[in-house]
């Protein structure tokens, strides 16, 4: 390992953290150990990060905010005991409710967990969202989203990869990664397209045709294709959605 | 105990959350704003969190959603990723820095983008792991630890500068012209 990596390396070196025994970070602190002049610049570096950080930390906190804080609103003075009770009453409650509903209806039970994924889908994008990676290149965002082990291979309607890619990020849905790429409509408005593997929801259905559905002033798409539940959602009408999941 | 458990928090971590506020915003009033919101939401929904051990790294979630919220109107982006690298810092030495008095140092931090300011603030803090800085920051950890590389080897440069800008201001003594 040359100087520089070795240095780029402990730049951000901390004792304890998991990431601090992982091999490169072993190897440079090693390397630091047996070259005189790294530990001296590595001992430097540590004592500078230590000034800045008292430096930072000294900065004054405006005097008035403690009290502000304190004569604000407390919360409302309720006991875990009375909230274990009620909820392990609710709890039982809707568990005794959801067998009774999937017995008697159990093949419309998949719509209440695409419901909720489309509104909370949809609620995160109501407010624009901030992107991890920002690029018209495609391929530089299925390499981001498969290094970030969310979906990735995205298969695309040719309506929408006839667009121009913004940017996207990664968010979590029920413990399952999603992606989400968006693309630009013009207006400055934005395309929004979710991808989740099938097994974030499980009992949506291969083959069936896309489900449109109106959310307030937004139009949704969902709809299967390989192990990936595709969600696209726009500000808008169904016309002005269905010519970007045109397949030809 | 409720109550109790506010007044901890707020102990323990009104100042970290204020600066965390004003390294996002940049503006002392937003930040007091900013963490004034964050407890109030704990004061509704705090109750919600069933792991309590998690309440420092909720509220700096909080604030940060917060943040983002408001800003939502001002721009779309947080900007182009970089891979996942790490620079090397600048040769800059603890005794220039130490010259320095905190104000400087701060509005050096202030300065850095938006990306660097929120991961280099919370490494210079100490309080959080790199994984809860991800968390809280919604971003992979490897994005935080070259983040937190590339805030530093930037904050160092303006560190640098804001050293020389000093420097400058000194005004030398008149010398004797030996005409008196």
């Amino acid at each position: 390992m040359d100087d520089q990596v070795v240095r780029s390396l402990l730049s951000v070196y901390r004792a304890g953290e998991a990431e601090a025994s992982e091999g490169r970070f072993a190897e440079a602190r090693k390397q630091s150990e047996s070259d005189p002049v790294l530990a001296r610049w590595w001992a430097k570096e540590q004592l500078l990060d230590e000034i800045i950080g008292e430096k930072l930390q000294s900065a004054p906190v405006p005097a008035g905010l403690r009290p502000r804080l304190l004569s604000q609103d407390r919360p409302v003075v309720t006991t875990y005991r009375d909230w274990g009770r009620k909820l392990t009453l609710i709890a039982a409650a809707i568990v005794i409710l959801a067998v009774l509903f999937s017995s008697w209806r159990g093949p419309f039970q998949p719509a209440v967990t695409l419901a909720e994924y489309r509104d909370e889908m949809v609620s995160f994008v109501k407010v624009d969202p901030s992107l991890a990676v920002e690029t018209s290149d495609f391929g530089r965002i299925a390499s981001y989203l498969e290094k970030a082990g969310s979906p990735a291979g995205l298969s695309l309607p040719q309506g929408l990869r006839k667009m121009e890619p913004a940017g996207c990020r990664t968010l979590r849905f029920r413990g399952h990664d999603v992606s989400l790429v968006c693309f630009r409509r013009g207006g400055g408005k934005l395309i929004h397209l979710f991808v989740v593997d099938q097994a974030a929801l499980p009992r949506l259905r291969k083959g069936e045709s896309r489900e449109f559905k109106q959310e307030g002033d937004w139009m949704t798409a969902m709809w299967m294709e390989g192990n990936q539940a595709y969600l696209v959602a726009i500000e808008g009408n169904r016309a002005a959605l269905e010519k970007y999941l045109e397949s030809s | 105990m409720a109550e109790e458990e506010f007044e901890r928090l707020v102990e323990a971590f009104y100042m970290p959350l204020y600066r965390f506020g004003l390294s996002l915003s940049r503006n002392e009033s937003d930040a007091s704003d900013l963490t004034q919101q964050t407890f109030q939401t704990w004061a509704t929904k705090g109750h919600q969190l069933r792991d309590r051990s998690k309440a420092k790294t909720w509220l700096f979630t909080t604030l940060y959603r917060a943040f983002l919220a408001q800003k939502r109107h001002r721009d779309r982006f947080v900007g182009m990723e970089e891979d996942e690298q790490f620079e090397e810092p600048s040769s800059l030495t603890p005794s220039v820095v130490d010259a320095l008095d905190a104000r400087a140092v701060q509005d050096a931090l202030l300065a850095l983008e938006e990306r660097y300011r929120a991961p280099v603030t919370l490494f210079y803090m100490k309080q959080l792991s790199y994984r809860e800085i991800a968390e809280i920051l919604q971003i992979p950890i490897g994005t935080v630890m070259s983040r937190i590389s590339r805030g530093k080897a930037a904050l160092r440069e303006r560190l640098t500068d804001a050293a020389d800008t000093e420097e400058r201001k000194v005004i030398p003594l008149k010398e004797d012209t030996g005409n008196g």
